[in-house]
């Protein structure tokens, strides 16, 4: 693929350029097991400069791979036809705070924490809280709809988003959505930006909804002798209309991975569920807490454990918190891969998932978990395995179709939060196969030469092991 | 092979999930921005030339020597991959290769030469006979009026401090992946200290004589603690951590006991501790990359004097001399003045009083 140089150097400068072979290796990977090449980075630090990237792109017909911090873990911002990396980082401010209208405006490169951190003083925050959210931006976070372990009582990021600047495949600049909490009629297109993933559009403005910081926040922490109860109490909990504002479960695995990698001393049990309020009014959350904790009681929770204090609960916390630490060191010799790595099911069938994501790891040889944003009906699990081994990628590839074919057969969906990109896109194709041409005519409308993240979500190959080389080297 | 040492890191390099947390403190990529500059960035570099994909070439080598050796990436890392091992081994496969700098094959020679990195016959420590080894280090050794201050201290604390002839710890040559030197440094020092326990002067040496040579390594901060009376100075000052006392020794309370007994009151950086920002003067980049280095040390006596206190007190002497520099650089911008002292220089002042 020719690209000129030399124009790009015209748009963003030339210390806003890399094409050493060792940038393109590093930009050609995310979290994902997948890995490409690009043909060059560029980063804009202008809404005019992602205009002219784009007309450029757009007349040449080169691919342009919008990019936050590569936190993907599906392989979202990896190239697959080369093309031009277009680093969002630099566009890095926050605009304007209006605690008035309870919004903010910002540039796309913001990381999530950061803005939190500005909103503090205000007294606000913006919700959605993945995991990532040190590093997440919010280009990033809009382009996949993160979520997070508070998304069960303040939604995932296509709640908090009330409009957007977006430039378009042609270099067009249009405003979408609005400054209000409220937009009735037509087709909601800022909607339709969250979770498009680079593939309509590239995201240079966001107007965010912010929420007050709660004044009051409590958690808990209850064992469970049997998966099946610990699903059964999530499950009662949201029906009964309780308002937790995190609900999280973590099975033996992942309790047996924090144990004995990092010797956190959690009750060796079958489950553990998480539950939390938070609100202004003390009294409120006490009755959530109380609530909740009779209902994990009901199903044969036990040694519950529950603190107001911020120390306390980052005790409370830090099992769940460093979980990605222990499953990385789970054993010698095994990696953890981003595989099946998110679902949701309705609340249910989340026990049932779980067991079901074991059967199955049991079946392919490798080792799975499973913990989650239960609350809001998510389900993760990573694959922990041999990636150097050809036969452990086999298995690995079973296990991730037979997850998925369970999670659609209960009627839940392919992704939650982490997007679907490359490694979920035969599952997600499968799962939308009565819409994929509407998606396919959606993404033909927007972006008729296809340069915007081209060969992703409904365009990704049919195998995701083969659609990229791995980023492992495979014996 | 341009893998012999990584090799030994394939398991470390396959735990990386490549999640970008470490991005969040890297000081250099806080300046300079680039993924190929931050932590994982490096990583990748690394798992490219172990697996074959890449090809050592000066452009990497740059790379994976623009950094300071902070930690903060292993700090903040979601699998506790111990980064600089990796590019510690990743250094020493560049260095066999042959893309070592001509500033850091000057001071390996330095070191053979003279047993410090400046190659400065004339630096020598003030040998004496006493009863508890205390190495000193090369960059306290260039400082000799400071290394004095150090041993008075231990004097008036009444300890008797050994002082032996001695070299370099090796550090910089583990570090600058000069490996094969470094195995016959390791074992020259080794002869010159073969005592189990030793009290280091600076923080590099204490935390790489305790790490690489496993030795029972006490700073100097903590035996300071152990014997100060109390005093009241009534200074106002902020703190700065060096990178190997806190994230490698794990020493954070000691020196701020230290300036409470002295009457010091502490405001706190808002990143202190284990999260502190690197003052930008380690893993070789005070040498090669001076205007890099400086970057960092701007933004770290910037987050200083946000504190308000007219102070920075510091035990580390690579820091100090940074520090100072920036503090200088910031103040003749007019963007705020801040003094820079070694602790050792307070704590003189509090035991003359
Ligand atoms: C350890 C770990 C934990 C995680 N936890 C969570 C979690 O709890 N919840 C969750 O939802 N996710 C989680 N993730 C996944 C990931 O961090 C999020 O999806 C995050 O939103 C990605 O942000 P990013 O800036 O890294 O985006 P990138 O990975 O760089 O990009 C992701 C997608 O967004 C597109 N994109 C980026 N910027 C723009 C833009 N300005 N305009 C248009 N498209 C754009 C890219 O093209 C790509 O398709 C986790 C990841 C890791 C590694
Ligand atoms: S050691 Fe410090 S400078 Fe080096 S990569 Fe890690 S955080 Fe960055
Ligand atoms: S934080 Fe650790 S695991 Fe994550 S990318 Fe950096 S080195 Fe890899």
């Amino acid at each position: 693929m020719k690209i000129d140089l030399e124009k790009l150097k015209e748009i963003v400068g030339a210390d806003n350029i890399k094409n050493d072979i060792a940038d393109l290796y590093i930009y050609g990977s995310d979290a994902s097991v997948h890995k490409g090449l690009a043909s060059v980075v560029v980063r804009p630090t202008t809404i005019e400069q992602v205009q002219a990237i784009l007309r450029y792109a757009n007349a040449e017909l080169i691919p342009v791979i919008a990019r936050g911090s590569g936190s993907g873990m599906s392989g979202q911002v990896v190239p697959i036809d080369s093309g031009i990396v277009m680093d969002l980082k630099k566009m890095n401010r926050i605009i304007e705070i209006r605690p008035e209208d309870m919004l903010c405006k910002v540039e796309p490169g913001v990381v999530d924490d950061e803005l939190n951190r500005a909103l503090k003083p205000y007294g606000l925050f913006y919700p959605p809280a993945p995991a990532s959210s040190r590093v997440a931006t919010i280009g990033g976070e809009i382009a996949n709809n993160a979520s997070g372990i508070r998304s069960v009582k303040y939604g995932a990021t296509r709640d908090s988003v009330l409009g957007m600047k977006v430039v378009l495949a042609n270099g067009d600049l249009v405003n979408l959505g609005s400054n209000t909490r409220v937009e009735a009629s037509g087709y909601q297109l800022d909607r339709l930006m969250v979770g498009s993933e680079g593939t309509l559009g590239v995201i240079v403005e966001a107007t965010l909804l912010l929420k007050p910081l709660p004044k009051f926040r409590c958690l808990a922490k209850a064992s469970f002798n049997e998966l099946k109860d610990a699903g059964e109490s999530i499950s009662e909990i949201i029906a009964t209309g309780a308002q937790p504002s995190m609900l999280e479960l973590m099975d033996n695995i992942a309790i047996t991975a924090v144990n004995t990698t990092l010797k956190m001393g959690l009750p060796d049990v079958e489950a553990i569920v998480m539950f939390e309020a938070d609100g202004k009014v003390k009294e409120a959350v006490d009755a959530e807490m109380k609530l909740m904790k009779e209902i994990c009681e009901k199903h044969n929770g036990f040694g519950i454990e529950m603190s107001y204090d911020v120390a306390e609960r980052t005790k409370l916390y830090a099992g769940r918190k460093k979980l990605f630490a222990a499953l990385s060191r789970y054993q010698m010799g095994l990696s953890c891969t981003s595989l099946a790595d998110d679902m949701a099911v309705p609340y249910s069938k989340m026990a049932e998932c779980a067991s079901k994501i074991h059967e199955i790891a049991k079946r392919n040889n490798v080792v799975m978990t499973a913990y989650g944003h239960c609350g809001s009906g998510c389900m993760h699990t990573k694959i922990l395995m041999d990636p150097t081994k050809k036969e452990q990628w086999e298995g690995a590839k079973r296990a991730v179709e037979e997850v998925y074919d369970y999670v659609r057969s209960v009627g839940g969906t392919t992704s939650a939060e982490h997007g679907i990109g490359l490694s979920k896109a035969p599952a997600w194709k499968k799962e939308k196969a009565d819409s994929l041409k509407m998606l396919k005519a959606i993404k033909k409308a927007l972006d008729p030469n296809n340069i915007l993240n081209p060969h992703k979500m409904q365009d990704a190959p049919e195998d995701w092991v083969t659609a990229t080389e791995l980023r492992y080297p495979v014996e | 092979m341009a893998d012999k040492h990584l090799k030994d890191w394939k398991n470390e390099l396959n735990i990386c999930i490549r999640c970008a947390y470490c991005f969040e403190g890297c000081p250099v990529f806080k300046i300079a921005g680039w993924e190929t500059d931050s932590a994982r960035g490096k990583i990748i570099l690394a798992y490219g030339i172990l697996t074959g994909n890449l090809k050592p070439s000066q452009y990497i080598a740059d790379k994976i020597f623009q950094c300071t050796y902070c930690r903060d990436c292993s700090e903040r890392c979601s699998a506790k991959v111990s980064v600089v091992d990796v590019l510690a081994a990743a250094r020493a496969d560049l260095v066999e290769a042959g893309f070592a700098s001509d500033t850091h094959k000057g001071m390996a020679k330095n070191v053979e030469e003279t047993g410090n990195i400046f190659g400065d016959k004339e630096i020598k420590a003030p040998v004496q006979k006493g009863e508890i080894p205390v190495y000193i280090g090369c960059q306290y050794l260039a400082r000799p009026n400071q290394t004095k201050m150090y041993l008075k201290i231990l004097e008036k604390l009444g300890v008797k401090p050994l002082v032996k002839d001695e070299i370099c710890c090796g550090y910089p040559l583990h570090a600058l992946g000069f490996r094969k030197e470094f195995a016959e440094h390791k074992k020259k020092f080794l002869e010159l200290f073969p005592e189990k326990e030793i009290v280091a002067l600076c923080p590099t040496c204490a935390a790489f004589i305790h790490e690489d040579y496993k030795k029972n390594v006490k700073h100097i901060t903590q035996f300071i603690l152990e014997h100060l009376p109390e005093k009241n100075l009534g200074l106002k000052a902020t703190y700065h951590d060096p990178c190997d006392l806190s994230r490698v020794m794990n020493i954070t309370e000691e020196p701020r006991e230290i300036l409470k007994k002295l009457g010091i009151e502490l405001v706190e950086m808002p990143r202190n501790r284990k999260t502190s920002h690197c003052c930008g003067g380690g893993g070789g980049i005070l040498m090669s990359d001076v205007k890099l280095s400086d970057e960092i040390g701007i933004v770290r006596i910037k987050q200083a004097i946000e504190t308000g206190a007219p102070l920075l007190i510091t035990p580390c002497p690579t820091c100090e001399q940074v520090l100072k520099k920036a503090a200088a650089v910031v103040s003749e911008k007019g963007d705020g003045t801040i003094q820079v002292k070694n602790l050792s220089d307070i704590v003189w002042k509090a035991l003359k009083t």
